[in-house]
């Protein structure tokens, strides 16, 4: 089915590919009774590849925990393959993985290119998209990213206000969705005071954060208490907690990389700084970084763009985020995370582009296709032609507060939906310490 | 009142950065082996504890209890079938050993336990905390691992000096050869070093797990804070050791305070301006 080829690529990248050959075996038997998606069955133009890039070793690789699953879900719903310009296409999915480095991302992407794949998707922080929309825009292949702050992911890669790029889109969210997201739920818990502490270290995340989110704290009557920038890997938050402390702060905000704010979380409980309300970004995404802080997760809330809950569906088949969420747990035994929605809704957008098109082998027709893109889909409705920037689908994220589970040790409860009404609220709204 | 803070806060973390860094300054001590594989192995030791307690649904201590011990086994067979070879080779060959061997815990470690990130729960006795005065709490955590490291560098100390076994082991380190002719057989001295380097470092990395979280790929990250604690205090002395670890906490803490930005940047200066100006160290050891 991988019918990469061997010639010109380097050792790591062969063993690479021969594993996930391997690990797409499982779903081969399945494929040649539906009629195959072999390579070899039918001729190039029939079969439209799409190159999937995602970090699945390495630091950020909860983000990609879902990645077998979800290739395997969409090659079941595309396995009899899709009329498209008169004539029957089958669909490929190259998986590369960048092993968490931005480098390795330009590296998997250019060989994917090599290889001829129509289009690419990639998934996950800026350090994945960024390097990979970097080598599709740059070669003409059409390419659609997500999981990374748009303003990350657009004046990162000196994109041009109002004009964007030709073949690379992005759908998520940024600083205004995470203000729109995080005030209402400061407003609602009731405090005595407008100071808000942030923990924002010295990366490009958390400087966006400071002089994004900041202002516009500011400009509403919130008055950001900046910790301080401090580098990454900080194995003690005294100065940034006593500051806090002295501000007499009740809310709590960050951007922190997730194995510091397990220490800074833990930290602040012993030296007691306990925030009426704690709204996270960036951490807390993962249901096994709130097993890992265990019971101090309690009540703490982040912005939540993708859950069970949302009342979304595939335009492939029409599953329900809670059945893929389902689905999800059925077959790998494993919780839902957010990346599952994500994640599943780049191949929905790749096919539809392809299908919008009069010759989807037409990379041009097929970006032009992207950026025009409205859908309604596993990710609710995606406007690329309406965001900020020119596209960028924006998507807005609901206030969720971590509880304990029934099924699982800890479980997400959407508690405020002012930012997208359409998602069903699943409980009050508690304070992360009483 | 906050610097006051600051500084115990500081003092207190260096303990944990002592105590991490004993082992790193017991072996390149004893057999010139720069262990790049430190950290790495701290982070095994997490696991393996973090698997015990959720296997048996033991208390914590009980798992310290039996990973501190398992890692000095380890230690002594480490030494024995991996470094043995490579230090007849020469330093460079060793260096290559322990790196080497740092990516292959990682990556097993990876495919093991996957990339999440895991603490492990101490309960009251991780997040709780006595308080000194009204602004300055005293995490029970942190000053048990202080007090832990001073115990365990004491221990080793009184070992090398009062006991034969200690006593071979700095004859070793000093000169091999000669002392292979009276009758120590340096392997199994030097197997009895790494034991003792390992069970410190399953210590610390239980310590560390607790205090923050830790997954396959933090090891390397926290290298480099043992790496400076052992030679601000100076290459070979235990106790330098120790001072190196506090001097690295109160900078990286005093440094905080002054301005977050400067937390890690003014601990590596101090560590630059010691390589620069005494590069022997603060209290530089001729034995281990």
């Amino acid at each position: 089915m991988t019918s990469t080829p061997t010639g010109g690529m380097s050792r790591r990248g062969l063993l690479k590919s021969a594993g996930l050959g391997a690990a797409a075996l499982g779903t081969m038997p399945l494929l040649s009774a539906c009629g195959g998606l072999k390579g070899s069955s039918s001729s190039a133009a029939d079969v439209l590849r799409i190159g999937y890039v995602s970090p699945q070793t390495g630091p950020l690789a909860s983000f990609a925990a879902a990645d077998n699953f979800i290739v395997s879900t969409i090659q079941d719903a595309v396995a009899k393959g899709l009329t498209i310009g008169g004539k029957k296409r089958k669909f490929e999915i190259v998986v590369k993985d960048t092993q968490s480095d931005p480098n390795r991302a330009t590296e998997v992407t250019r060989a994917l290119i090599n290889d001829g794949v129509d289009l690419i998707v990639g998934s996950s922080t800026p350090d994945t998209t960024n390097p990979v929309a970097d080598q599709c825009e740059a070669n003409g292949v059409p390419n659609v990213t997500t999981i990374a702050p748009w303003e990350a992911w657009f004046h990162g890669r000196n994109g041009k206000e109002g004009e964007g790029f030709k073949y690379t889109t992005l759908f998520f969210f940024g600083m205004e969705q995470f203000a729109d997201c995080f005030f209402p739920m400061w407003d609602r818990i009731g405090v005595s005071n407008k100071n808000v502490a942030a923990l924002w270290p010295n990366d490009t995340d958390a400087n966006a954060f400071r002089n994004g989110l900041g202002p516009m704290m500011k400009s509403k009557g919130w008055n950001p208490i900046d910790g301080g920038a401090y580098e990454d890997g900080a194995s003690d938050f005294t100065a940034q907690i006593t500051k806090f402390k002295n501000s007499g702060a009740e809310l709590f905000t960050c951007t922190p990389i997730p194995p510091d704010f397990q220490t800074f979380w833990k930290q602040a409980q012993q030296q007691g700084f306990h925030p009426k309300l704690a709204t996270v970004a960036k951490v807390m995404l993962f249901p096994t970084e709130a097993e890992a802080l265990g019971k101090l997760s309690n009540n703490i809330a982040t912005d939540i763009w993708w859950s069970p809950q949302h009342p979304y569906k595939s335009v492939l088949d029409g599953t329900t985020a809670k059945q893929l969420a389902d689905n999800y747990a059925t077959k790998t035994g494993k919780q839902w995370t957010q990346a599952l929605g994500s994640i599943y809704s780049l191949f929905e957008i790749a096919i539809q582009a392809f299908k919008d098109a009069d010759d989807p082998k037409d990379k041009d027709e097929v970006a032009k296709n992207l950026r025009e893109m409205k859908i309604n889909c596993m990710s609710g409705d995606l406007d690329f032609t309406n965001g900020p920037e020119p596209g960028i689908a924006i998507q807005h994220p609901v206030g969720g507060q971590w509880r304990p589970g029934k099924k699982f040790p800890w479980d997400v409860v959407i508690v405020d939906n002012t930012p997208n009404p359409a998602v069903p609220v699943g409980g009050d709204l508690e304070p992360t310490n009483a | 009142m906050d610097w006051f803070n600051a500084v115990i806060q500081g003092l207190l973390l260096g303990g944990l950065y002592a105590l991490f860094a004993t082992g790193l300054s017991i072996m390149f001590g004893v057999m010139r082996v720069v262990n790049l594989a430190h950290g790495d192995l701290a982070v095994v030791a997490s696991f393996l504890a973090l698997s015990m307690v959720n296997a048996t649904n033991a208390p914590l201590w009980v798992a310290v209890v039996i990973t501190t011990p398992l890692f000095a086994v380890l230690g002594y067979l480490t030494q024995r079938i991996l470094l043995q070879r490579s230090l007849r080779v020469g330093p460079m060959s060793t260096l290559v050993v322990t790196f080497g061997l740092s990516i292959v815990i990682q990556n097993v470690l990876l495919k093991i336990y996957s990339a999440d990130t895991r603490t492990l729960g101490g309960g009251g006795f991780a997040t709780g905390s006595f308080h000194l005065t009204n602004d300055i709490a005293i995490p029970y955590l942190s000053l048990a691992t202080f007090v832990l490291a001073v115990v365990v560098i004491v221990a080793i100390q009184l070992f090398l000096s009062r006991t034969g076994l200690g006593r071979m082991l700095r004859a070793s380190s000093d000169d091999p050869d000669t002392a292979t002719l009276v009758g120590a057989d340096s392997r199994h001295v030097y197997g009895i070093a790494t034991a003792i380097a390992f069970g410190t470092v399953a210590l610390a990395g239980i310590m560390m797990a607790m205090r923050s979280s830790f997954d396959p790929a933090t090891g390397p990250s926290r290298l480099l804070f043992a790496f400076e604690a052992v030679v601000i205090g100076g290459l070979g002395s235990l106790w330098g050791t120790l001072l190196g670890g506090m001097v690295l906490g109160l900078t990286q803490s005093v440094g905080a305070q002054i301005d977050p930005a400067l937390t890690i940047l003014l601990g590596h200066l101090v560590f630059l301006a010691v390589l620069a100006f005494r590069p022997q160290g603060l209290l530089p050891g001729r034995t281990a």
